[in-house]
């Protein structure tokens, strides 16, 4: 299903965080928003999954408005992740992924065999069919992370946005995440994504958009997008930008402290 | 921390992976929600809570038998077997009329009160995600009472009003503090240190007012203000019971969607809640519970805050409890009540008793929970029993 965003405003009374944005995204890519804290790109997911009434402008999901549809509808079409969620107290991980289903749900059809078939190929993909009967908060992060994302895939949403998957997880759990959201997409659904990191967001997104001050300020392919002088107008730091040997796609590396610039903390790779 | 990774390849390598292949096909986890079976019918599907089933099932058994006990207690030379011939309609005339006509409506005013204080203490809970908060925090008991003694200083008789007095003012009260707090949000500290506010200011200012007032009607006014069943009938009981029998059917719809803000608001609505919507009319039902009971039985204290974690100890902690506080508190108010009547000369009010009861439960809520943070479910069951 198609994302389309014409003209969104969003933010908060006498100070608007996203301004005039634009956004396609079609079925079956992930698009990566990157920017610097503060530039808009959560507000803008939000407003999205309909978390943060916009001011003006349309979000469409398919043909619909998103904003015209009720609660439920949405949560048909729409599923999301937020940077951390807080889960019903001592919830197991098949309890937590069955929350997915509860769109789906109602007083005549409270468990479908759809639902059962739903939750078992989320844990199937996450790879959590094991964690299935063990409580969440005695999970590691990595674990965690891959069950909420089950979570939301049984939600069998054909839109899932998700804020900043692997901003708690190590290098290995983050390419983890990362490699399963590529095989969410790979089934059709459209994935948009907001990252800090801009290696991951090079690798692993189709589209790449770079957000500053609540402006799209460059979106396309990694390659052309990730450059120098973008690093340099969102981050304010000087980085060169390297190819990797395997695939070409840019590796940022903020040049060393002689800049003095206390930013240049702050861009480092986190995944 | 280091087997973190071994443990994640080994999950991510199952179905796969050779050692596991064999273990993980032969026992593929239940992912049928806990204790319910699913009922199927072509396209519909509905879940049989089994254990909610069963701890229902065993609460009314409990409740028959304290209503056996009430109405045995409070007789004078009547012997068990005709009380319970009486209750059940099979003695004779004179016994039957003694029972049901005399006793009986006490008893079951004091089921009903207690079962709306139950639902009312589940649902605030739940709305707050704390386990303190119940519908006396956020001023309904103060409110109640308030409007209740308003209702004796104002009169020229020096009775107390009406009964639907004690809603109204329990509503206002209500309505004052989740103003003052901005709403009825999660974020629970909030709600709960105004109501704790607007509660104290409240309370003074009904204290001011009994103080202006003769011995007599502020001996009156006292006994109700503890929390007391004393000469309620079927005056009361027929507005409580159709009251109640509009009131419960929602407080079931409302608290089977209570259960998604389990989850913070966001994902609640991304879940398909309308969370706002959700969170208003729970109040809503929590406030018009809690104060009928106020109005009716005055503030009878703890039972909020016990039915529901009694409750959710006994039907387990995936849903949320609405049948089993309703019974939870049905049991507790007509328990202590009886109990009340039974153990000294000179009748004790219900309120008292339960509070007596309730200061020790509070205890055992808030350190029983801390000592066993890992593994409670085990642990705590144990500690109860």
């Amino acid at each position: 299903m198609e994302l389309t965003v014409e003209a969104l405003t969003a933010g908060y009374p006498g100070h608007p965080v996203v301004t005039g944005v634009d956004l396609t995204v079609p079925s079956g890519q992930v698009v990566a928003i990157v920017g610097p804290n503060g530039c808009g790109k959560s507000t803008l997911l939000r407003a999205v999954a309909r978390l943060h009434k916009p001011e003006s402008g349309t979000v469409r999901a398919g043909e619909k408005d998103v904003w015209q549809l009720t609660q439920r509808a949405a949560a048909h079409r729409i599923a999301l992740l937020a940077q951390s969620p807080q889960a019903p107290e001592a919830v197991t991980v098949a309890g937590l992924v069955r929350y997915g289903r509860h769109p789906h749900q109602g007083l005549f059809r409270q468990w479908s065999r759809e639902d059962e078939r739903a939750v078992r190929e989320a844990l199937e993909a996450t790879g959590t069919t094991a964690l299935a009967e063990r409580r969440l908060d005695q999970l590691s992060g990595g674990q965690r992370q891959r069950c909420w994302l089950a979570m939301v895939l049984a939600q069998q949403t054909p839109i899932v946005l998700l804020d900043e998957p692997t901003s708690a997880l190590d290098l290995g759990h983050a390419v983890e995440v990362l490699s399963l959201v590529r095989e969410v997409a790979a089934a059709g659904r459209t994935v948009v994504m907001v990252l800090h990191d801009l290696a991951s967001a090079a690798r692993y997104a189709d589209t790449v958009v770079a957000m500053n001050a609540g402006r799209i300020v460059a979106q396309g392919p990694a390659r052309d997008v990730v450059t120098a002088s973008l690093v340099k107008e969102l981050y304010g730091i000087d980085a060169d930008i390297l190819r990797a040997p395997g695939d070409g796609s840019p590796v940022v590396v903020p040049v060393a402290a002689s800049a003095g610039t206390p930013a240049a903390a702050e861009t480092t790779p986190v995944g | 921390m280091s087997t973190e990774h071994a443990q994640d390849a080994q999950t991510r390598d199952a179905g796969g992976g050779v050692p596991d292949a064999g273990t993980t096909q032969a026992s593929p986890p239940s992912l049928t929600p806990p204790d319910s079976t699913p009922v199927r019918l072509g396209a519909l599907s509905w879940l049989f809570p089994y254990r909610s089933a069963l701890a229902a099932l065993g609460m009314a058994v409990v409740i028959g038998l304290i209503v056996t006990l009430a109405a045995f207690a409070s007789s004078t030379g009547m012997s068990f077997s005709d009380t319970v011939s009486g209750l059940l309609g099979t003695g004779d005339s004179a016994t039957v009329m003694l029972v049901q006509e005399f006793r009986l409506p006490r008893i079951a005013v004091g089921l009903m009160v207690g079962a709306a204080l139950g639902i009312a203490g589940c649902l605030t809970q739940t709305l707050a995600g704390n386990r303190l908060a119940t519908p006396d925090v956020i001023g309904v008991n103060d409110g109640a009472t308030m409007a209740v003694v308003a209702s004796v200083v104002g009169s020229s008789t020096g009775m107390i009003g009406d009964w639907w007095l004690g809603p109204l003012g329990a509503a206002a009260a209500a309505m004052v503090v989740v103003l003052c707090a901005g709403g009825a949000g999660r974020g629970g500290y909030r709600i709960l240190v105004v109501g704790i506010g607007v509660s104290t200011f409240i309370g003074a200012v009904t204290d001011l007012v009994m103080s202006r007032e003769n011995d007599n009607t502020a001996g009156g006014v006292f006994l109700w203000t503890v929390g007391s069943l004393n000469g309620r009938d079927w005056g009361v009981g027929t507005p409580l019971t159709y009251l109640l029998l509009l009131l419960v059917p929602l407080a079931l719809v409302a608290g089977s969607r209570l259960q998604l803000l389990r989850f913070d608001d966001d994902m609640a609505s991304t879940l398909g809640v309308n969370v706002r919507r959700v969170r208003a009319v729970a109040l809503l039902l929590a406030v018009a519970l809690a104060g009928i009971a106020v109005g009716i039985g005055g503030p009878i204290g703890f039972v909020a805050l016990a039915a529901p974690v009694l409750a959710a100890r006994l039907t387990g902690p995936t849903r949320v409890p609405v049948v089993g506080s309703a019974l939870a508190g049905a049991a507790l108010v007509a328990g202590a009540d009886a109990l009340g009547r039974v153990i000294a000369p000179v009748e004790i009010p219900v309120g008292v008793v339960t509070s007596v009861l309730g200061g020790p439960f509070l205890l055992w809520v808030l350190f029983g929970k801390k000592s066993s943070p890992a593994p409670p479910a085990a642990s705590q069951k144990t500690g109860k029993a």
